[in-house]
């Protein structure tokens, strides 16, 4: 349903921009204002050009984990809830760390870095301490895209650690900042409607980042551990400290059901959701509150080993009432999967299977077969259902206005 | 005649011979011994998949910043220097993970029809 209203050219330009109208997935109202611009220097007529705003709707979502953590898988299982395919702005900078989508643009923090990597190397600061971050500028640009205003956001090219020109990012009705620092600047928590922290346990981290660095020729097992053990002060300091002020935690472990098991494969992940959190319901087992452990192998479904087991249950977390919802295995087939999420409740799917079928999507992504797939993809639908009641609470609003 | 073809036919096999010796040598006893697998030819029980390296330059880089992060920490384990050092190794390591990750995806059809999707090739009936 679109409205069509004209309107008087001056103020609306400045946070406006001018671009092809697109389809929008999820068929929310977007108000399309047409233009009609009255060039005072000129007799030429410009054509009509639709001018899409999202005059303030923007939901922030900010994501934090140190490197090497599957911030990216997340982001890209998060996109994909929203439909579309994100990819790097076109035409633009090829080392740009942002991602685009039709509904979703995903910055990413190192952008913000005051000091490029040689600066940080004769400062003798790591990218971790808050001294190589301008978090001035993140909560100013933050906060300008927030209410609907483009931004020139600066560049930090990963591939030469310099400080590139800026590009353009345009108000998305969903940005997401992910990042090692999103939550540390207080005024910048603030700006945040949801927030996550993966937090991936030592033994955990340890066993990814050797999968992931041992085929180069510079690594060895030692370096790997060294660079690990030297960047633990600092990330034990500034990063690890921004879970207590999280919405949603996602921890990872090494597996309960396998003693004395050193290789990493099966997963103890524990989604962690903070109650009382505005537009936020916690996913439960069976019955919300209470304390329930699960092992859903049995008569009805067979599991091959380790098997899979759940447990739910309240608790505290930094002194904050939370629920846990844990899962320890992973799936080793289809019908394993759809069985677990019949069970769960409040999962904000659209329809029966939703999340089974994202997982299959991606089922190439790491993580597809156990908890950390899974939970990403819950938080996904989690993080869709907030979207949706923001802007049904948005525009809401005006038309509670109106009747009184 | 018999001669000349004798010689042309040995002199190969000589040559053959010598260089494929050890590339030879391991796989034989892998396959001779595979219950040898787990132990010798990975590192603490791991699974590591065999992934082709980084692109060139990023893998020199790679392999020069570990080498002056450990010359940094050999003088002093906890300064700001070694620290800043092994950072920018983990940093290193993170862009040759993900440029690893983009020369796998690049299926020529594939990069082809993202930039046009209106050409006939391209064109896609999803109902």
């Amino acid at each position: 349903m679109a409205v069509s209203t004209v309107y008087t050219v001056q103020s609306l330009n400045s946070t406006c921009s001018i671009s092809k109208p697109t389809k929008t997935h999820l068929g929310f109202n977007q108000k399309q204002l047409v233009f009609f611009k009255k060039t005072t220097t000129t007799t030429t007529r410009r054509p009509t050009t639709v001018i899409t705003c999202s005059a303030g709707d923007t939901v922030v979502i900010g994501l934090a984990a140190d490197s090497g953590c599957g911030k990216s898988t997340f982001m890209r299982r998060l996109t994909s809830v929203f439909g579309g395919a994100a990819e790097p702005p076109k035409g633009g900078n090829p080392d740009s760390n942002t991602l685009i989508s039709d509904t979703t643009t995903v910055i990413c923090l190192d952008d913000y870095h005051s000091l490029d990597r040689t600066g940080r190397k004769e400062k003798g600061v790591t990218a971790l301490d808050p001294r190589a971050n301008n978090f001035d500028l993140m909560y100013e640009q933050v906060k300008a895209i927030k209410s609907g205003v483009p931004v020139e956001k600066p560049i930090y090219n990963h591939v030469t650690g310099l400080i590139d020109p800026p590009e353009l990012i345009k108000p998305p009705k969903i940005f997401v900042i992910e990042g090692l620092h999103p939550m540390y600047d207080a005024r910048v928590r603030e700006l945040l409607d949801f927030s996550i922290y993966l937090d991936i346990s030592n033994e955990v981290k340890f066993a990814w980042k050797i999968q992931r660095d041992m085929a180069e020729r510079g690594h060895s097992l030692e370096s790997i551990k060294a660079s690990i053990e030297a960047r633990k002060p600092d990330f034990d300091a500034y990063i690890d400290p921004q879970k207590q002020y999280a919405d949603a935690v996602i921890e990872v472990l090494p597996t309960q059901l396998i003693p004395d098991d050193n290789e990493g494969k099966v997963l103890r992940v524990r989604l962690i959701m903070k109650e009382g959190v505005k537009y936020f319901n916690p996913v439960y087992l069976f019955d919300e509150g209470s304390t329930i452990s699960w092992i859903p192998c049995g008569r009805k479904l067979t599991c091959s080993y380790p098997g899979i087991k759940f447990s739910y249950g309240p608790e505290t977390y930094f002194g904050h009432e939370v629920s846990v919802l844990e899962m320890d295995g992973q799936f080793d087939r289809l019908d394993e999967l759809i069985y677990v999420e019949s069970h769960l409740s409040n999962l904000s799917s659209k329809f029966y299977g939703e999340v089974t079928q994202q997982m299959l999507k991606h089922a190439d992504f790491p993580g597809s077969n156990n908890g950390t797939g899974f939970f990403q993809t819950i938080v996904g639908l989690k993080i869709r259902d907030l979207f949706e009641q923001i802007v049904a609470s948005k525009t809401g609003a005006p038309l509670e206005a109106t009747k009184a | 005649m018999a001669a000349v073809t004798g010689v042309s036919l040995t002199t190969p096999k000589v040559l053959a011979l010598e260089s494929p010796k050890k590339v030879q040598s391991i796989k034989f006893s892998l396959l001779n011994n595979p219950w040898k697998r787990c132990t010798e030819f990975g590192r603490s029980g791991m699974y590591v998949r065999p992934v082709a390296a980084a692109p060139e330059g990023l893998s020199e880089k790679l392999a020069e910043s570990v080498k002056s992060a450990e010359e940094a920490c050999s003088e002093n384990a906890t300064s700001g220097e070694c620290v800043a050092a092994w950072d920018e190794v983990e940093e290193l390591s993170a862009e040759a993970s993900h440029a690893r990750d983009k020369k796998k995806e690049s299926d020529p059809l594939e990069t082809y029809c993202k930039e046009n999707p209106e050409t006939d090739e391209c064109r896609t009936y999803d109902n």
